[in-house]
């Protein structure tokens, strides 16, 4: 497997896509807020249907670099970056929160050894990483002992799925056909499965 | 309102600590607030905390509090959400909905949780740099030479962000032959456009940014730094202070009888 | 210093090799300038030889280089820095850390280099580039040539042997490219090697004292004295597109002076009904008055350039012009498109032919078909209709981004810097385009920094300083006024100084030379 060590333009990708993400996702919660409000007690589960959102750098960064740790590693940048540098109200919980998360993104990904880069890896990425979200909701608010538990967790679930593990394919795919990852593993991964130079419509 | 991790242009005693210390012990502090979730453990918290770090980092009053609105809307939703899911004695009816005394104990805990921890996180980042963080996290944390380069070169990307999203979001919108002048569309279809052109951008001027990096010499060997970061005994006076009050107030909730944990409430 | 043989460099996914046998030797102290057209792969000459081709980018490198007594291809691209500096086009791609004294301190940390020596070394040079004043400002809030100017130091600061100079004044305006070039003309000492990749070559004051020429093929076409290259070879590289100085254009033309021409006079461009009124416009940022009271008229089947220097309010003249920011004043009139300074912002879609129709699908246009594929015709863009837009070459993304907003059939086209970075031949191209699209009957105003294009497109120019308005009028009265450039802080290019010697309009003069050059190229060399 990949055992050269990490190069610094991939730790720079791995940055970005932490940094870009997080403005992104500053920009969704300038919705969420919105949202929030808008919902009155239910409020609180609107975050929920965003949470894919959140996570989604974790495969993202695993599809592109596939190499292991990587989507950890860009969930805690992400998270480093929020705190640090976006001024998160969260605070240093933010790297937990990372942490945790990318771990569930990426156990798909190490269940299949960073071989496989088909729809169901991405799909279970994103379900793992929304499992891994409530466990973590289940800690730190008690979720377990409230009503509307299920509802929680199913939102949960599909909004990773959905905006974190299809969504992240869908991104890689889109970036590849744009150039800038010819210099990365998904890039040359790419060139090897079409060896002709005319890029597929 | 945003600063991109640029500290207030002042100096204070919260200023002059340590970035990572600072980090540490935030990070303790909040590990520690997942404990109570009872009212009243937060709430005393909070009030040794507002003063302190509006004195300690000569903190407007105005620019907090300013600060504290964007996560406001959170904590209240926190508060509404528990108050009618919790199992416990019903006290009162809204909207069909029963609202428990625990749910409400329980939501109050959790909504000052986050007042708090919001409250924490304002201060810190208005009296910490970014970038010194970054160079202290290397010195003093031994974060490595290239992953903490990469971070900084990912702050230089975030500073352009805003200026760039602004102006895809101009370029685009010109684009379309029937948009209305004066507006930038908000649908998701164009935010989604918009924000993967972002993204190609900052990728592209990413590697390239890395190349600099390893034009100058970045991973040829052992680096020295030119402007550390100071670490002394006054940064372990201040954790010791700070790790000491909390708890102490947790301590003091506890022997009167008002803490409450998960497992216990 | 340097020593290539035999360099041969293709990229994966395309169809011929970007460079050929190429040697190249470069003594100690000697300064080489490479000429090329676009895509004839000197950006790649310039990266083998700092080592990032093939190591961080993909490709396939054959041959042997050697520089500074390492080989350049498998040296880790960070360990040959040591010996080695790099100077890029942007400083938004090279400037990587928040404030100036510690991105010109990073190289010599990275060397491990004694903290106490750091900072006179830092010090000293940014004065030599002129730059002392900035050393405490942040990265971000620097303008392009002083960013120029801090990447040129964090290059220096090391005191490579090797320079490498990829087009480092490209995206500058003249004041600030010449300020740039004078720094780096300091920059090169006795022994230090300087390779650089440059077609502003007006604004380079005094050219090295030797020219490499690469074909399009990516072969070698020559190499030696500059003089003798480029009056010699003229012919050839007038035919590859690249910019020369006005001596080699003449002679590519066949004559020795600008006033031998033989001109014909045109037809003056007509003058159609008004199809864009603004007054007063004024656009404030913070405190700052970023455009103040500006008025202006568009009239169809004319051309009005505005020119100033960075910061004169330009960009956002085009903006509020297009109803893109909030501004005071008034503007009326008839529909705006406006193509941006990078085409890249403005791509929407993931196919040229999808982002060519994108426009007129969304105006529910009737004749979508015939329209877009007489787009792909007239921009040059057939053959690449299924291409991904951001895989384009810069000049074939800029033809996409006119083509994309000529389309949708606005009244009134705006452009800014339309031929920014462009090399001669792509820069002609985009000119014709916008002056066809005027004769057509829409009003066009168009903002840069050139004023030779100034010269052959435009009818009318705006000159703005400040975010006023210091002069407009008829393009020949303007280019004329000495004291008018100036205080607009624009220096007059040599071909403009030329023109005045003559008694021609100044379109038919650039016209002239340009017919005469085209003539003199389409004879095989």
């Amino acid at each position: 497997m990949n055992r050269r060590r990490i190069s610094l333009s991939e730790l720079v990708l791995l940055a970005v896509l932490a940094v870009v993400s997080g403005f992104v996702y500053w920009a969704l919660v300038q919705a969420w807020i919105a949202l929030q409000i808008a919902m009155g007690p239910f409020g609180d589960l609107a975050q929920h249907v965003l949470i894919g959102g959140w996570m989604v750098a974790a495969p993202l960064a695993l599809y592109i670099v596939r190499r292991p740790g990587v989507g950890i590693v860009v969930e805690l940048a992400a998270a480093l970056v929020e705190v640090v540098f976006l001024a998160s109200p969260v605070g240093p919980m933010l790297l937990v929160v990372g942490l945790v998360q990318g771990a569930g993104a990426e156990l798909a990904f190490t269940l299949t050894r960073y071989r496989r880069y088909d729809w169901g890896v991405f799909v279970a990425s994103g379900a793992l990483a929304g499992l891994a979200s409530t466990a973590l909701g289940i800690v730190r608010f008690g979720w377990l002992t409230q009503d509307w538990f299920v509802w929680r967790l199913g939102l949960q679930v599909a909004s990773g799925i959905l905006l974190c593990g299809v969504a992240a394919k869908l991104i890689g795919d889109a970036l590849a056909r744009t150039g800038v990852l010819d210099n990365t593993p998904l890039g040359r991964a790419r060139r090897q499965a079409t060896p002709n130079p005319v890029p597929v419509a | 309102m945003n600063r991109l991790g640029r500290a207030l242009p002042h100096d204070s005693l919260l200023h002059r600590r340590n970035p990572t210390v600072k980090l540490a012990v935030f990070f303790v502090v909040s590990v520690l607030l997942l404990v109570p979730v009872d009212p009243w453990t937060p709430l005393a918290l909070l009030v040794v905390a507002v003063p302190a770090v509006l004195a300690a980092g000569r903190i407007p009053w105005q620019t907090l509090g300013a600060a504290a609105l964007l996560f406001g809307p959170f904590a209240c939703s926190l508060l509404a959400v528990n108050a009618v899911t919790r199992d416990g004695p019903v006290v009162a009816e809204v909207l069909g909905l029963e609202v428990t005394g625990t749910g409400v104990a329980i939501g109050a805990a959790l909504a000052l949780r986050t007042v708090l921890v919001g409250i924490l996180a304002v201060a810190f980042s208005l009296t910490t740099d970014g970038a010194r963080l970054m160079t202290s996290l290397h010195q003093h944390a031994r974060l490595g030479a290239r992953p903490t380069f990469a971070v900084l070169a990912g702050y230089r990307v975030l500073e352009d962000l805003p200026e760039r999203w602004m102006t895809i979001r101009q370029a685009q919108s010109v684009r379309d032959p029937r948009r209305r002048a004066g507006t930038l569309p908000r649908d998701p279809g164009s935010l989604t456009r918009a924000a993967f052109t972002l993204l190609v951008v900052a990728l592209r001027q990413g590697e390239r940014m890395a190349i600099a990096m390893e034009t100058r010499g970045l991973g040829s060997g052992p680096r020295t730094v030119h402007r550390p970061v100071a670490l002394d005994r006054r940064d372990a006076v201040f954790a010791a202070v700070v790790l000491g009050v909390c708890a102490l107030v947790v301590l003091a909730s506890w022997h009167v009888g008002v803490l409450r944990t998960w497992d216990t409430v | 210093m340097i020593e290539v043989r035999g360099l041969g460099v293709s990229f994966p996914g395309s169809s011929s090799p970007v460079l050929r046998d190429v040697d190249l030797d470069v003594a100690p102290g000697e300064q080489v300038l490479v000429l090329a057209g676009s895509g004839a792969g000197k950006s790649t000459l310039l990266r083998v030889l700092a080592g990032i081709v093939p190591q961080v980018v993909d490709a396939q490198v054959t041959g042997h280089v050697l520089v500074a007594g390492l080989d350049a291809t498998t040296t880790p691209t960070a360990d040959l820095a040591t010996k080695v500096g790099t100077l890029t086009q942007d400083p938004a791609d090279q400037l990587c850390l928040p404030t100036v004294l510690d991105e010109v301190a990073f190289a010599l940390e990275n060397r491990g280099v004694d903290p106490a020596l750091i900072g006179p070394a830092v010090e000293r040079t940014l004065a030599a580039v002129g730059a002392a004043h900035l050393a405490h400002r942040r990265t971000a809030e620097l303008s392009g040539g002083e960013g120029q100017r801090i990447a040129l130091a964090a290059a220096l600061v090391a005191d490579p042997r090797v320079l490498l100079l990829d087009e480092p004044t490209a995206l500058l305006d003249p004041a600030a490219a010449r300020a740039v070039a004078a720094a780096v003309r300091a920059a090169a000492g006795a022994d230090r090697s300087t390779v650089m990749v440059e077609h502003r070559l007006d604004e380079l004051g005094r050219l090295p004292a030797r020219v490499l020429v690469l074909g399009p093929d990516g072969r070698v076409r020559s190499d030696g004295a500059t003089q003798e290259v480029l009056h010699d070879d003229s012919r050839t590289l007038a035919q590859l597109g690249t910019w020369l100085p006005l001596s080699a254009e003449l002679s590519a033309a066949g004559v020795g002076a600008l006033g031998q021409l033989p001109v014909a006079p045109g037809s003056p461009s007509r003058s159609g009904p008004r199809v864009l009124r603004a007054r007063g416009l004024t656009v404030r940022r913070g405190s700052r008055t970023v455009l103040d009271g500006v008025d202006l008229d568009v009239h169809a089947g004319r051309v009005t350039a505005v020119v100033g220097l960075n910061g004169s309010g330009k960009s956002t003249l085009l903006l509020a012009l297009a109803g893109l920011l909030t501004a005071a004043g008034t503007v009326s009139g008839g529909s705006v498109g406006l193509v941006f300074q990078h085409p890249e912002h403005q791509f929407l879609a993931r196919t040229v032919r999808d982002e060519i129709t994108w426009g007129p699908r969304r105006a529910r246009a009737t004749d979508v078909d015939d329209r877009v594929a007489g787009a792909l015709d007239a921009y040059r863009l057939t053959g690449l209709e299924d291409r991904d837009p951001f895989r384009l070459s810069g000049g074939q993304q800029r033809r996409l981004s006119l083509a994309a907003m000529a389309v949708c059939g606005h009244d009134v086209l705006l452009a800014d810097e339309p031929t920014f970075g462009q090399d001669r031949r792509t820069s002609a191209a985009s000119a014709d385009s916008l002056r066809r699209l005027a004769d057509e009957g829409r009003g066009v105003v168009l903002v840069t920094h050139d004023l030779r294009l100034v010269g052959e497109v435009a009818d009318d120019v705006l000159v703005l300083r400040g975010g006023q308005v210091l002069a407009h009028g008829p393009v020949d009265a303007v280019l004329a006024d000495d004291g008018l450039l100036a205080r607009a802080g624009l220096p007059l290019p040599p071909v403009l100084a030329a023109w005045r010697t003559t008694d021609h309009r100044l379109r038919d003069v650039l016209r002239a030379l340009h017919a005469a050059a085209d003539r003199a190229t389409s004879v095989p060399a």
